[in-house]
């Protein structure tokens, strides 16, 4: 950590007030834009609307069938973050405290996953998702998630795990307990950190994913939010003053979520869960 | 601690079987793919190495070529722009700064946004008609450095190149974030007490002490360059225009897979033999990585 002086700490401030400046105002933009009408976006780019109203929202969301949608993209998102959570914390589990054969060629054979580009397999996952009557169905999708996001949530969750003393599990282990209490009851509890950080990358990944969705769902009672949204990309494409509302909507909740776990996010990632 | 095999089983095996199903097999099934001609539906036709030939050599190389190297402009851009600044900001967030915990957050925000959206924001902002660019040059006057930024092909890329480094830096700032803190603090100390000045403790502490982190920082963004799709998408189309001056591999091989308007031709055979190609430039050096990450975690 650097000491700075009086004026070095002006000037650092200064800077990452710019880049806070460029971060932050195409969000502005996009919420200013979803209150104003079509003209006013043309004509005046940098004021507020004249005649404040949800009447943008209130289109976009019957256009878009949103409430559907958020049901939709609500039950991917937990169920798929639930599963990845279990299994992978029961397969990380495994790799930090045991000792067993094959062990590291396991481990380095799920973390070759984090660089693979598992989407460009799309047409495969397809095929296999086809030949188990599981597309156009959310747990196909649920299927697809789970698995493309157990190689990042085991590397976590493992790194994390390797930092935890054994000598509680150990003593547990003396007085009987079986491997699954031991998990449940002992190594989980104590792996909350490394699970927020997984959790929220993937809903971040899941709620915003585009691709997977795009390509197995087809009927339109189960599209997911940004599928749902689209729709504004094709039919609507010059009503800006919709798509922006649509798009706030749609970022509103992630913003939220990010909001409450952003202090245990970022220390979880500082305090080591990459590195 | 030692066990029984069916409790290793019990824990190792539901993971395995989504990975190994919906990721590692795909990625096999793409390599047998490769071979054959497929619309999709029908019987697929054994092709041998044509679609390859087509790719590399025939009708198909002019537009590979292109956009192999567009994807390695993004490598090289995405290493200077992602690596250079996401390293300046992280020392500054490091430092003792007057609401650094609220920059932190910030940072981060646009990485929670899905690349979709943050493709169709920044169309709104880049619109030459009425975006907030162009009008912004014009209030501080310099209307003449306003264009339509991803109509002409001399400034497309970049500007795709751009977006996508605004929306995924806040990543490699929090990765830096992190190796600057891990630094023993007594390095900093004993550095202040011989009274050196802070660009040489940046220069010769904390950049030396950051290059582990950097090197696995670049091996991913080369990976991740050869993934790209969905800002190209968002920004300038499956058309890639103007004129393909902005395709990558990602959405040549949708064209090719799935068709869209103007791909010359729609086959899942091709598809896969373009993702084969990717895959035999990469799965290597996820491989490399992979166990970089095994030995730092076992202290090597």
């Amino acid at each position: 950590m650097l000491r700075l002086s009086k004026s070095a700490t002006i000037i650092l401030f200064i800077v990452l007030l710019l880049y806070l400046v460029i971060v932050a105002t195409p969000f502005g933009v996009l919420f200013l834009n979803s209150f104003k009408s079509m003209r006013e976006i043309y004509l005046k780019p940098f004021a507020i609307t004249e005649s404040f109203s949800f009447d943008n929202y209130v289109q976009a969301w019957k256009k878009a069938d949103l409430g559907s949608a958020y049901v939709n993209s609500l039950i991917v998102s937990v169920s798929s973050i639930g599963g990845v959570l279990l299994f992978s914390s029961m397969l990380a589990f495994m790799i930090s405290r045991y000792r067993f054969r094959f062990r590291r060629l396991l481990y380095i054979y799920i973390i070759t996953g984090l660089a693979l580009p598992a989407r460009l397999a799309v047409i495969p996952i397809y095929v296999t998702l086809n030949q188990l009557s599981l597309t156009d169905t959310r747990i196909g999708l649920i299927m697809v998630y789970i698995a493309t996001g157990t190689a990042f949530a085991t590397f976590i969750i493992k790194g994390f795990m390797d930092s935890i003393p054994m000598e509680i599990e150990e003593s547990a282990r003396m007085d009987g307990a079986t491997p699954w209490i031991i998990y449940w009851k002992i190594a989980l509890p104590l792996t909350k950190p490394a699970l927020v950080v997984v959790g929220l990358v993937n809903f971040v990944n899941v709620w915003n994913d585009f691709f997977f969705p795009l390509i197995i769902l087809s009927s339109s009672s189960k599209e997911t939010v940004p599928l749902a949204i689209s729709v504004f990309f094709g039919e609507f494409s010059n009503q800006w003053h919709l798509i922006a509302a649509a798009l706030s909507m749609s970022i509103i909740p992630i913003m939220i979520i990010f909001f409450i776990f952003s202090k245990n996010f970022i220390s979880g990632i500082t305090q080591g869960a990459i590195k | 601690m030692k066990t029984k095999v069916k409790h290793i089983l019990l824990f190792v095996l539901p993971a395995l079987f989504f990975y190994t199903l919906f990721v590692v097999y795909p990625i096999g099934y793409s390599f047998n793919l490769s071979f054959y001609s497929w619309a999709g539906v029908g019987e697929k036709s054994f092709v041998g190495f044509e679609n390859f030939k087509t790719i590399l050599f025939g009708t198909f190389s002019g537009e590979f070529f292109n956009a192999v190297w567009h994807s390695i402009y993004f490598f090289f851009m995405n290493s200077i722009f992602e690596l250079g600044l996401a390293f300046i900001i992280a020392v500054a967030l490091t430092s003792k700064i007057w609401g650094r915990r609220f920059f932190q957050t910030m940072v981060y925000l646009p990485n929670v946004i899905s690349m979709v959206l943050v493709g169709f924001i920044w169309s709104m902002l880049l619109n030459p008609q009425w975006g907030l660019i162009n009008s912004f040059l014009e209030l501080i006057g310099l209307e003449s450095w306003a264009q339509p930024w991803l109509g002409q092909k001399e400034t497309a890329l970049t500007t795709v190149v751009m977006v996508n480094i605004w929306r995924n830096i806040g990543f490699y700032i929090l990765v830096f974030m992190a190796a600057i803190l891990n630094i023993p603090k007594d390095l900093f100390d004993a550095a202040y007490i011989d009274g050196a000045k802070n660009n040489k403790i940046i220069t010769r502490i904390i950049f030396p002490l950051t290059v582990p982190t950097m090197q696995t920082l670049a091996i991913l963004i080369f990976i991740w360059s050869f993934n790209i799709f969905d800002v190209v998408y968002a920004l300038t189309g499956v058309q890639a225009g103007p004129y393909r001056t902005t395709d990558v591999l990602g959405t040549l091989f949708y064209r090719t897979a799935f068709g869209g308007l103007g791909s010359s031709r729609q086959d899942y055979g091709l598809g896969a033999a373009i993702v084969v190609i990717i895959f035999i430039m990469v799965i290597p050096l996820s491989m490399v990585y992979a166990n970089v990450l095994d030995k730092r975690s076992r202290g090597l």
